[in-house]
């Protein structure tokens, strides 16, 4: 994740807006039996606004509120759905109903007992415009309505199939939470969340402090296949905000707090090779940290003149270069890590100059000015790439250093948010970057599905690249009306080879979650939207 | 005094009092036309901020249209630009302060919870800054050249020091390697230490500067002269008589730090991970969240204000001559 700045509006705003939680993407190998007991102190760079998911899109949110939520299924490792709350579900034939049965004795954390009811209380919320969610809701938007057919037993209508549904109740946005809570002004839950989760909050979240949370005792219902079974390890954890990078890591390396996250790239390299002290990392599922060409106008509309731009640069060079390999160069559309990655694209993904320049040729880009730039009828070949967050700059150099080797200027605009947002809308810029950590492959449509080209109608929406290609949004839309996951993911590898072969996007690298601690902090793994699994985590006495 | 006037010359006011009700009067008038100013100023730059309100604060969202809707219809933000600023204007004038946009909770909540913090953060760096100003003035208004100079060098350096940096610094010595000061997030006086001093720093070096070229011209006055005359020591002649004179241009520099302080100590906020007004305004401006950004401009200008009339009240208590007109 980019170090927190101005990018405010729209880069580290989109950065992981679909995410779930619940599986562990990678372990660390703990040592011995865990023991109990134990408060971790963590400090993090970012804050929610509103500690209540159901309303806050951050990954802040997510991140706190986890700890104190479960969800009515898991998504684990491969994107696997997996039974949580609901302990088995049947979806209809016309994949417009699911009926879910629900786990019993579970209990939230203010005593009331979580049924079918509970379940149609929070979507019902959710949707609810006055909940001002902004988020979740579009998560769920095929959602219709919920019907108590027992205690136990929930159906839940869609207007219109939709194969993300499970994945996006796996996500911290969609847990649910206790129905007395939910009645009144949604405010109250921007400070306390009451949940069924492994943990509880009596205080809540305090707005540029933090949030302190203690075990849940009672705690048996974790998902299926959990490391930990009962409840938690650690008797407390207490989160602060600490925003500066350089104070998080001077805390933990002088034993002021057991664990950070959102480790920068420099101190990332320096903790792993200091004893006492590692750093856990894994790769973000979902699309990496890339360079989005505006496709609907200037230079880049032509596929000629992108395709150059992706193959006659040194992508993998220039990663090394300024993040010193703590982040991997990017080989596809999506990372790696993220379910429904199609590997068989990565050879596209390579240093061609001589196949850019005859490109560049073929576009009639053939001729050079006095400076060494391309030139077409007298104009010269410019692309202006638009940013407002000061974290991409080292970046942006060598990137601009490379395009000039193949005759193409950058000029790079550093704006302030407002201006940002009044230019994306209009789409007058070429090139923007960002990331988008997501847990599946749905998230494509996110970020080039037509329907989310930003304009001043609609708003802020995440196709940057304004791409519209026809036999892409065609693989969208089957992917959505999948009967099955395997004839999703098929759909999906579809789209990334459609994508690939328009060089609709320029990925730069995959992007890491990282915690870094002490080695006291045992059995350290990662949920699905990267968040630590506070769960199942404890500490050496 | 007021009453003690009248006391004496129970027929009519004494023309004193009725001097003073009346600059008491002008002030106040004074204040609250500095604060309708200072909202209406804040409210119309944020809308000439580019970006449209509605945009900037679904920014981060993937929002539905019957959210974006929503937004739109409970803060009002599709009336003209008047309307929303009448009522603003309307609702203010009855004491409520609105409700963040991004927050979801009242402004004046909002500032409540992040205020003492920053309170005690202005409080500490003033008291630090008298003190360390009249040491430092007292010591270094020497007649010897070189140790002026040596002073005012120092003075230099501090002022261009970037203050984040010297808070890093500062943290990197007295927390990270020497453990006595925690690093992040404590809230009782320990942690109070590092930022104080750091957010001092600047004001020391230019209030030291100010008050001991205040004292130096002050000891060429006649009456200096004749204070040695009659024998006294070169440090009751400085602390009695030359430091008061020394301390006028000081005591309104000081009220203009202090206004200051309230939204400007947001970079030592951060660095030392401190609750804050200053942070507050940061995010505030960054989303366009106009009346929590009005709110904490009108904390700052109150702050203002009233650090102002007490500045002028010391002046009035240094100087006998401020109380002619």
């Amino acid at each position: 994740m980019r170090s927190r700045s101005t990018k405010a509006i729209v880069g580290t705003l989109l950065l992981g807006t679909v995410a779930s939680c619940g599986g562990t993407t990678e372990a660390a190998g703990p040592s011995g039996a865990p023991v109990r007991g134990g408060t971790l102190r963590v400090a993090v760079a970012d804050e929610p606004e509103c500690l209540d998911p159901q309303q806050s899109p951050t990954a802040a949110s997510r991140f706190l509120a986890r700890p104190l939520v479960d969800s009515l299924v898991n998504q684990g490792g491969g994107g696997r759905i997996a039974p949580w709350l609901a302990t088995e579900w049947r979806v209809s034939t016309d994949r417009l109903a699911y009926t879910f049965t629900l786990r019993k004795n579970v209990k939230f954390a203010d005593g009331a007992v979580f049924d079918a009811a509970a379940v149609k209380a929070n979507l019902d919320r959710v949707v609810n415009p006055a909940t001002k969610s902004l988020l979740a809701a579009s998560l769920i938007s095929a959602y219709d309505k919920s019907t108590v057919v027992d205690e136990h037993t929930v159906e839940i209508r869609l207007k219109h199939p939709d194969s993300t549904f499970l994945s996006a109740l796996a996500t911290p946005n969609l847990g649910i939470q206790s129905p007395a809570t939910l009645t009144g002004d949604p405010a109250a839950r921007c400070a306390t969340v009451i949940g069924t989760g492994p943990f509880r909050s009596a205080e809540g979240f305090a707005s540029q402090k933090g949030i302190s949370y203690t075990r849940n005792p009672d705690y048996a219902w974790p998902p299926e296949g959990a490391e930990n079974d009962g409840a938690a390890w650690l008797d407390a954890i207490e989160i602060q905000i600490a925003p500066d990078a350089g104070a998080r890591y001077g805390a933990l390396t002088s034993g002021q707090v057991d664990a950070i996250a959102n480790v920068s790239p420099t101190n990332a390299r320096e903790l792993g090779s200091t004893n006492g002290f590692v750093l856990h990392s894994t790769p973000y599922p979902g699309i990496p940290f890339s360079y989005w060409p505006n496709t609907a106008s200037g230079p880049f509309a032509d596929r000629k003149v992108r395709t150059a731009f992706r193959l006659g640069i040194d992508w993998p060079r220039i990663t090394e270069n300024v993040y010193f390999g703590v982040y991997g160069p990017a080989k596809g559309v999506l990372t790696p890590t993220t379910p429904g990655y199609d590997a068989s694209l990565e050879s596209q993904y390579r240093f061609d100059v001589a196949e850019a320049n005859r490109l560049l040729d073929g576009a009639g880009y053939a001729t050079k000015d006095s400076q060494g730039y391309r030139t077409k009828d007298g104009k010269r070949l410019t692309v202006r790439h638009m940013w407002s967050d000061a974290g991409v700059t080292d970046l942006a150099t060598q990137v601009q250093a490379g395009a000039k080797e193949i005759g193409i200027e950058t000029v790079e605009e550093n704006l302030d948010g407002g201006t940002f947002v009044d230019r994306l809308l209009k789409g007058d810029y070429d090139l923007i970057d960002t990331n988008f950590a997501a847990p599946g492959p749905q998230v494509l449509q996110v970020l080039l599905g037509a329907e989310n080209i930003p304009t001043p109608e609609r708003g802020i929406a995440n196709n940057m690249a304004r791409y519209t290609a026809p036999a892409v949004q065609a693989d969208f839309a089957r992917a959505l009306e999948a009967a099955d996951q395997e004839s999703q993911f098929k759909a999906y590898a579809d789209a990334q080879r459609k994508i690939t072969d328009d060089a609709a996007v320029f990925p730069i690298y995959d992007d890491r979650t990282t915690f870094g601690a002490t080695s006291r902090v045992n059995s350290v793994a990662f949920l699905a939207d990267g968040a630590p699994d506070f769960h199942q985590i404890w500490l050496s006495q | 005094m007021t009453s003690l006037a009248i006391k004496s010359e129970p027929r009519r006011v004494s023309p004193a009092a009725v001097r003073v009700l009346r600059v008491v009067a002008v002030r106040l008038l004074g204040a609250v036309g500095v604060l309708v100013g200072a909202a209406t100023a804040t409210f119309f730059l944020i809308q000439a901020m580019p970006g449209s309100t509605t945009d900037v604060l679904l920014a981060r969202t993937q929002a539905s249209p019957a959210v974006r809707a929503q937004v739109i219809a409970e803060y009002r933000l599709d009336d003209s630009l008047f309307t929303q600023f009448f009522a603003y204007l309307g609702k203010l004038a009855t004491g409520d302060f609105g409700t963040s946009f991004v927050l979801r909770r009242p402004v004046w909540d909002a500032i409540g919870t992040q205020l003492p913090r920053t309170l005690e953060l202005v409080a500490a760096t003033l008291v630090l800054t008298v003190v360390a100003s009249v040491v430092l003035a007292v010591i270094g208004a020497g007649r010897r050249r070189w140790a002026r100079s040596l002073f005012s060098g120092v003075e230099g350096l501090i002022v261009a020091v970037p203050p984040f940096w010297l808070g890093l610094v500062l943290l990197g010595v007295f927390s990270f390697s020497l453990h006595w000061f925690p690093a992040i997030g404590s809230s009782d006086f320990s942690g109070l230490v590092l930022p104080a001093i750091a957010l001092a720093a600047h004001p020391v070096a230019v209030v030291t500067r100010v008050l001991r070229e205040g004292l130096l011209r002050t000891l060429d006055e006649p009456f200096v002269l004749a204070a040695r005359a009659r024998g006294i020591s070169e440090v009751a002649l400085r602390a009695r008589h030359v430091l008061r004179h020394a301390a006028l241009p000081v005591t309104s520099l000081l009220g203009w730090i202090t206004g200051s302080l309230i939204g400007g100590a947001v970079i030592i906020e951060i660095v030392f991970s401190r609750q804050g007004v200053g942070r507050l305004l940061l995010s505030a401006v960054q989303n366009k969240d106009m009346p929590l950004v009005i709110g904490v401009v009108l904390l700052a200008a109150t702050v203002f204000v009233v650090v102002n009339a007490l500045v002028d009240a010391a002046a009035w208590l240094l100087d006998p001559r401020t109380r002619e007109h």
